[in-house]
């Protein structure tokens, strides 16, 4: 029971930070591209309920960042006047999924002040929004991706599995060989070989074709296997003798036995696909500025005082690990589920 | 050869000299049929009886072009004068299922076990039959009444786990009977019944048989089953047929000692168990080994009770000793 409960927590948090992402407009109080070039590399904004005079608020408040005077990029709070933090407030415009338009965010707090959760980049750039945005690259990514890798998997599978002989030779062969391919270092290959100026919504895709079509190789091998063992069933063969033409016996009686596969395969897919754009973008050979993915955020940290100074900058890193273990869980608990069914 | 029958021409499934070779055993030269020939007339009921590893539910899937592609067959399977054995995929689709269909063994493998029984007798209909959906509902209801299935809307929305064996068969029937075909092939398809269960299924195809006029083949390892149900018996033995006749003929005067074996087998005198108690059961010495196969001489030498040197050399001829008859045995030459 209690394994349960945690899988269906996972489930719920996995929903839930998907609805968060594309919801980005709404969650997110700032445009990920407006610039607050007066504050670099701000730190989380900190939330207080007691003010200065000791006064206690029930609505908690935040102060303004300001420079301290003799520090470089070193903040201090400026007592002087407390911000409460407001929700369902005016903000700048957004859409959701290209559909909706709105400018209510979820929260936000009065000018001149901002809100930064979780820091600012150096070019003053609120983190916490960058980091919703760039989320919908890369689950775009990796979700698409292992659309593209699953399709092209159950493809040659299914043909492989059910028409045997030198069909299935080579294809699993192909299938061998992909599976040797270190797919980093292939990625980086043919990232290279394809124009390196083009513009984002082109290179999203096209590193989403790439990602995608390198992995088909083992839920390939897979659903072949599944395959296999299903056309070897009594109730095929006497489908068969009934009349059943093979593209019947595909969808009717062979299709149905691979979704479990597919969907333990996806699960598993998505977080490593989810890292190969990170690293791609990360590497400088994906989504490029302005534009924010998981990658190209994490990309701040190649410099060194970045690294050393600025903690908040590894936020996003945190997103990419709380959404790959999340996905990772569903994996194992699909898994171990079909594992009991079919004893 | 010659054939049995006088009624030769009004054939309607005519198997002739039909071999089948496996592939994994085409070097032990051991095949699973051996020059099988036999007529199925219009509405005849023809029991094939054998024991297991006699090559009856090999018979039964070459007639449905089931077997594996990499099977090796020759000899002629003439339906309705067409050769099924040089049939396509596409031309098979206009015979499977609604001219010739199979009761397959064990019906609980044989019923998808995710999908309605009644959707799969359905798709059978909707296959060859094409119409509304609706009225393929009502045929389905129609057969299943047909087969001894009175509730139909149970049945129909039940899926294979649901339903106890009995029932099980009876869809099984049901399907089979779906598009009404002019030869139905049984394989064994009271196997794991009780008795009672499979007197009642011997009924419901008794009664299919007479009311569709559909030709039945009933395979079966169960000579008992066979008596008062089909016309004709064909007895095989290691692929090849033994012994063919009248089944009131063959039961009460077999030839071949193989017949002779299997009959013996059925405990003829359960009315009186005072009598056999404490009695072995009979049994038929020796087993069916497949080096009986690849020797020369007769396949049941090794078995056989009235075996002489000649068995041993040679294989017998089939001889036609009465009207109707056949059977392959040396004591029979001459």
């Amino acid at each position: 029971m209690r394994k349960k409960q945690k899988i269906v927590a996972a489930l719920m948090l996995l929903v839930a930070l998907h609805l968060a992402i594309l919801l980005a407009g709404f969650i997110a109080p700032y445009n990920p591209a407006t610039q607050n070039r007066d504050f670099p590399f701000v730190p989380p904004t900190r939330f207080h309920f007691a003010d200065a005079r000791g006064h206690f608020h029930l609505r908690p408040f935040i102060y303004q960042w300001t420079v301290r005077p003799e520090g470089f990029n070193e903040y201090e709070e400026a007592r002087g006047r407390e911000y409460p933090v407001q929700f369902f407030v005016r903000g700048p415009e957004y859409t959701i999924a290209g559909l909706v338009r709105s400018d209510v965010h979820l929260f936000g707090v009065e000018g001149p002040a901002r809100i930064f959760l979780a820091g600012s980049d150096g070019f003053g750039r609120d983190q916490f929004s960058r980091i919703m945005y760039g989320g919908q690259i890369s689950l775009a990514a990796g979700l698409l991706a292992t659309g593209i890798s699953l399709f092209l998997g159950l493809l040659v599978g299914c043909i492989s599995g059910f028409y045997g002989s030198w069909i299935d030779e080579s294809a699993m062969r192909l299938v061998e060989l992909f599976l040797v391919l270190p797919w980093l270092y292939l990625l980086l290959a043919v990232r290279s070989f394809l124009p390196l100026h083009i513009s984002p919504t082109q290179t999203f895709f096209l590193l989403v074709a790439v990602i995608g079509t390198i992995g088909w190789a083992r839920p390939a091998r897979l659903v072949r296997g599944i395959v296999l063992s299903a056309k070897g069933r009594k109730y095929v063969t006497a489908s068969r003798g009934f009349g059943a033409t093979d593209s019947y016996i595909l969808r009717r009686h062979v299709l149905p036995h691979t979704y479990g596969v597919l969907l333990t395969q996806a699960a598993l897919l998505v977080p490593q696909y989810i890292v190969a754009e990170v690293t791609l973008s990360f590497l400088g050979l994906g989504v490029s500025e302005p534009v924010s993915s998981w990658g190209n955020l994490l990309a701040n940290l190649q410099q060194y005082n970045v690294l050393a100074s600025y903690w908040w900058m590894f936020a996003p890193a945190l997103a990419l690990v709380i959404i790959s273990l999340g996905y990772l869980k569903v994996a194992n608990a699909i898994h171990e589920r079909l594992q009991s069914d079919s004893i | 050869m010659t054939c049995a029958h006088s009624s030769c021409a009004s054939a309607l499934l005519r198997i002739h000299g039909l071999t089948v070779r496996y592939a994994a055993s085409q070097e032990q030269s051991s095949p699973a049929l051996v020059g099988v020939e036999f007529d199925i007339r219009r509405g005849e009921t023809v029991g094939i009886l054998g024991e297991s590893g006699s090559g009856k539910s090999t018979l039964a899937l070459s007639i449905l072009g089931l077997l594996p592609v990499s099977t090796n067959i020759t000899g002629s399977m003439l339906f309705e004068n067409k050769d099924l054995l040089q049939f396509d995929e596409s031309a098979w689709g206009t015979v499977r299922g609604t001219r010739i269909a199979m009761i397959f063994q064990d019906p609980g493998l044989s019923l998808s076990p995710v999908m309605r029984v009644g959707d799969q007798i359905a798709e059978v209909l909707r296959a060859h039959r094409p119409g509304p959906r609706k009225v393929r509902k009502q045929q389905v209801e129609a057969i299943l009444r047909d087969v001894g299935l009175s509730q139909g809307d149970r049945i129909y929305g039940a899926y294979p786990h649901q339903l106890s064996g009995g029932e099980l068969h009876r869809v099984a029937i049901a399907q089979a009977l779906s598009c009404r075909p002019d030869v139905v092939i049984a394989d064994e398809p009271t196997q794991s019944l009780d008795a009672t269960r499979q007197a009642e299924i011997l009924d419901v195809l008794r009664e299919v048989n007479r009311k569709f006029g559909c030709a039945i083949i009933f395979i079966t390892h169960n000579p008992a089953l066979l008596a008062g149900f089909a016309d004709r018996v064909i007895v095989m033995y290691a692929g090849r047929i033994v012994e063919e006749g009248p089944v009131p003929q063959v039961f009460r005067q077999p030839l071949h000692p193989y017949t002779k074996g299997l009959l013996q087998l059925v405990p003829a005198s359960l009315q009186d168990p005072d009598r056999t108690r404490g009695q072995h059961l009979p049994a038929l010495p020796g087993s069916l080994s497949h080096s009986d196969r690849s020797t020369r001489g007769c396949i049941f030498e090794s078995r056989c009770f009235a075996r002489t040197e000649l068995c041993q050399s040679e294989s017998p001829r089939e001889v036609v000793p009465e009207e109707g008859r056949r059977v392959s045995c040396f004591n029979y030459e001459n």
